[in-house]
């Protein structure tokens, strides 16, 4: 009881969670983004071909205008968010939390302290594999909503930092 | 204190009563296309064969109820520290539940078990979402007994070292356990009932006759004759009569339905003090009973509009921490009808003190502007549009646009007035709501994780927004001052960082 002192905190000393510098994802992980954008504007161009093919009566000229202007528009629309959606993505560990930007026309900053980490999952994906990469899970028991999901990371990376995030949650208990 | 749980154990005798219910119930649920055949050619069946048949069916529900009752056994294994359940009448199935995993034991009464005389028991463990232990009909010295046993581990492991509790402190708890410490009285949940859920049993109603209206009409489809008569029927005089006495029936109707369901759901409404914990039964038919721990209370909301306030009552809601989603809007408790004191009180007792509001916080006027766009503008753009282009008809209802315009334009109005944050050093506190004004009540150490969110031209005005995640939902609070707001965020953030508070 000696040692216990109660000093008022200064709030402007504080840690800063807005002035961390966020590690931007790995770069080769904008292919697997570009990549998986191509098999959603591939879909987007075979299924009006497959019907037009099957039931070639429901196009007319108008349609095919229609549709040759609009998918091409949407998929740029996609690929140039997609494209800010990975270089506005970011992450950050501090000594006791986690944090995770994101967001297109607003930014999103994620934080979670790491003594409410509920458990950390590695998720690599078809894509993500072959380029060596992985995603990292984070659950807390705040629901769905707080979860963090930090893609494109190094396969050897990943691993590290789960152990290090099991290793702070341990030491929690 | 003398049963011996500790050899395996049947359910009350009577119990094979609740089974038979039960197992009817479950059978007329798979079975109904069938019955409703049956009722429909009951002219054509053998009527023999029928109580032949209904004989046989009720039998072999009788049969298989006693065989579950045979095969339901329950026992306290005090070696392992389990409580074993056996049942299944073809696939046995053998439930062992950690003592020490039990989060909670409640003591229900359906309507069946009522008229029999019987309760269930359910176990409640964290991890999984669905109760694991039940028993369906057991008597209620046997179900407090075993309730007692179930949770004794648990207060073993809180109780060690305060030991020796003085013979009045122990009085004063059997007082606590005998005297409910707040009980709400029949009048406070017919106010309640008068001033309460209007939304609600509007909508029901309003669906209820849209779809009688429908059938009338097809029905008058199919005769012109009567449309025409019903027609001349009607005077001009009469419709704005009939209106008006159809909007006040429909409030008379709108209260009563709500009393009514007040009444059922909350009537004799019990809180009991027990160890810290509280201790609610409510129920008219249904009689339901739980607990609620003060560490596992993530928010609290005590809610009240205009009327309620003239009345002095209010609501309390109060959200547990749940281990899934779907199990979200199940674990909300609710306190309809308490006062002022009885408020504070039960606040007290989850927070040890009274929460009081700090800083306060508004949102940008931008929010009323956003929200006014969202709810007035794009539906007006859109019956425009649709008035415009598509259907010409549709101009017909115009007179319907001022009503909206102002109905929903000071609901928004009073949603933005409303719309608060207080903090404060032990508490956060939001406000909102257009009539029905809420606080959500959260203590910083509750908090999950924390999202920040700014639109990039919110930048140079310095607005953002929060959300504050907790395992019992969320607390947003949109456009308000950013900087104080990350000062905040940066205060709990090392609040939570630095002590090892227990959130659950």
């Amino acid at each position: 009881m000696e040692n216990f002192t109660n000093e008022i905190i200064d709030i402007n000393q504080l840690p800063k969670f807005e002035e961390v510098t966020f590690t931007n994802l790995h770069p080769k992980y904008i292919r697997v983004v570009l990549i998986n954008v191509a098999i959603i504007i591939g879909i987007l161009i075979l299924v009006p071909v497959l019907i037009s093919v099957f039931k070639p009566e429901l196009f007319s000229g108008r349609v095919w205008l229609v549709l040759g202007a609009f998918i091409p528009i949407i998929s740029l629309l996609i690929i140039v968010f997609s494209y800010i959606g990975f270089q506005k993505k970011g992450f950050a560990f501090r000594k006791h939390d986690v944090l995770f930007r994101h967001g297109i026309i607003a930014v999103n900053t994620v934080v979670i302290p790491y003594n409410r980490v509920q458990h950390v999952a590695l998720h690599e994906g078809l894509v993500s594999r072959f380029f060596g990469l992985a995603k990292i899970e984070i659950f807390t028991a705040g629901g769905s909503s707080s979860d963090i999901e930090i893609p494109g990371i190094e396969k050897e990376q990943a691993e590290n930092i789960k152990h290090l995030l099991m290793g702070k949650i341990q030491k929690q208990l | 204190m003398g049963v011996d749980f500790s050899q395996p154990q049947r359910q009350s005798v009577i119990g094979i009563l609740v089974m038979f219910f039960y197992t009817l119930q479950q059978y007329s649920r798979a079975l109904w296309p069938m019955i409703v055949i049956w009722i429909f050619k009951f002219d054509e069946i053998n009527k023999l064969y029928l109580f032949l048949g209904m004989i046989a069916v009720f039998v072999s529900i009788g049969v298989v109820s006693y065989l579950k009752y045979l095969n339901f056994t329950f026992f306290l294994d005090s070696e392992n520290e389990e409580f074993i359940i056996t049942d299944g009448v073809f696939n046995k199935t053998k439930t062992a539940i950690q003592l020490r995993k039990i989060q909670q034991v409640n003591i229900n009464q359906s309507f069946i078990q009522k008229l029999i005389g019987v309760y269930e028991l359910d176990v409640d463990t964290a991890g999984s979402n669905k109760k694991e232990g039940a028993i369906k009909a057991i008597s209620h010295e046997l179900a407090l007994e075993l309730k007692f046993r179930l949770l004794e581990n648990e207060e073993k492991k809180s109780t060690i070292g305060i030991e020796e509790t003085s013979l009045e402190e122990t009085e004063q708890k059997l007082f606590e356990a005998a005297h409910p410490f707040i009980k709400i009285p029949f009048l406070s949940l017919l106010k309640v009932g008068i001033t309460s859920n209007y939304g609600r049993s509007i909508a029901l109603l309003v669906i209820f006759f849209s779809t009688i209206y429908e059938n009338f009409q097809n029905f008058g489809d199919a005769n012109n004759v009567y449309k025409e008569k019903v027609g001349s029927y009607i005077d001009k005089n009469l419709v704005l009569q009939t209106i008006l006495i159809s909007i006040a029936l429909l409030f008379g109707i709108v209260l009563v339905v709500n009393i009514i369901r007040t009444v059922f759901k909350y009537y004799d409404y019990k809180i009991t003090r027990q160890k810290g914990s509280l201790l609610l039964s409510f129920g008219l038919l249904n009689t339901k009973s739980t607990i609620i721990k003060p560490e596992k209370v993530q928010i609290t909301t005590v809610t009240r509009n205009y009327f309620q306030k003239k009345m002095g009552i209010l609501e309390l809601k109060i959200k547990q921490a749940t281990s899934g989603e779907k199990e979200e809007r199940k674990s909300v408790i609710e306190i309809p009808g308490c006062s002022e004191t009885e408020r504070d009180s039960i606040l007290k007792l989850l927070f040890h003190k009274i929460p009081e509001k700090g800083l306060m916080l508004q949102p940008n006027f931008r929010k009323l502007v956003f929200s006014v766009f969202l709810s007035l503008g794009l539906p007006l753009l859109g019956f425009m549009a649709i008035g415009n282009w598509l259907e010409p008809l549709f101009f017909e209802y115009s007179y319907v646009v001022p009503i909206y315009v102002v109905f929903i334009g000071l609901i928004q109005y009073f949603k933005f007035i409303n719309n608060r944050l207080f903090i404060n050093e032990n508490f956060i506190i939001k406000q909102s709501g257009a009539w029905d004004v809420s606080n959500d009540i959260i203590e910083p150490s509750k908090i999950q994780a924390i999202t920040t969110s700014q639109l990039f031209w919110h930048k140079r005005l310095n607005i953002g927004s929060i959300t504050l995640h907790t395992a019992g939902g969320n607390i947003a609070f949109q456009l308000g001052n950013y900087s104080i707001l990350k000062q905040q965020v940066n205060l709990w953030l090392y609040e939570i960082e630095t002590s090892d508070s227990n959130w659950m």
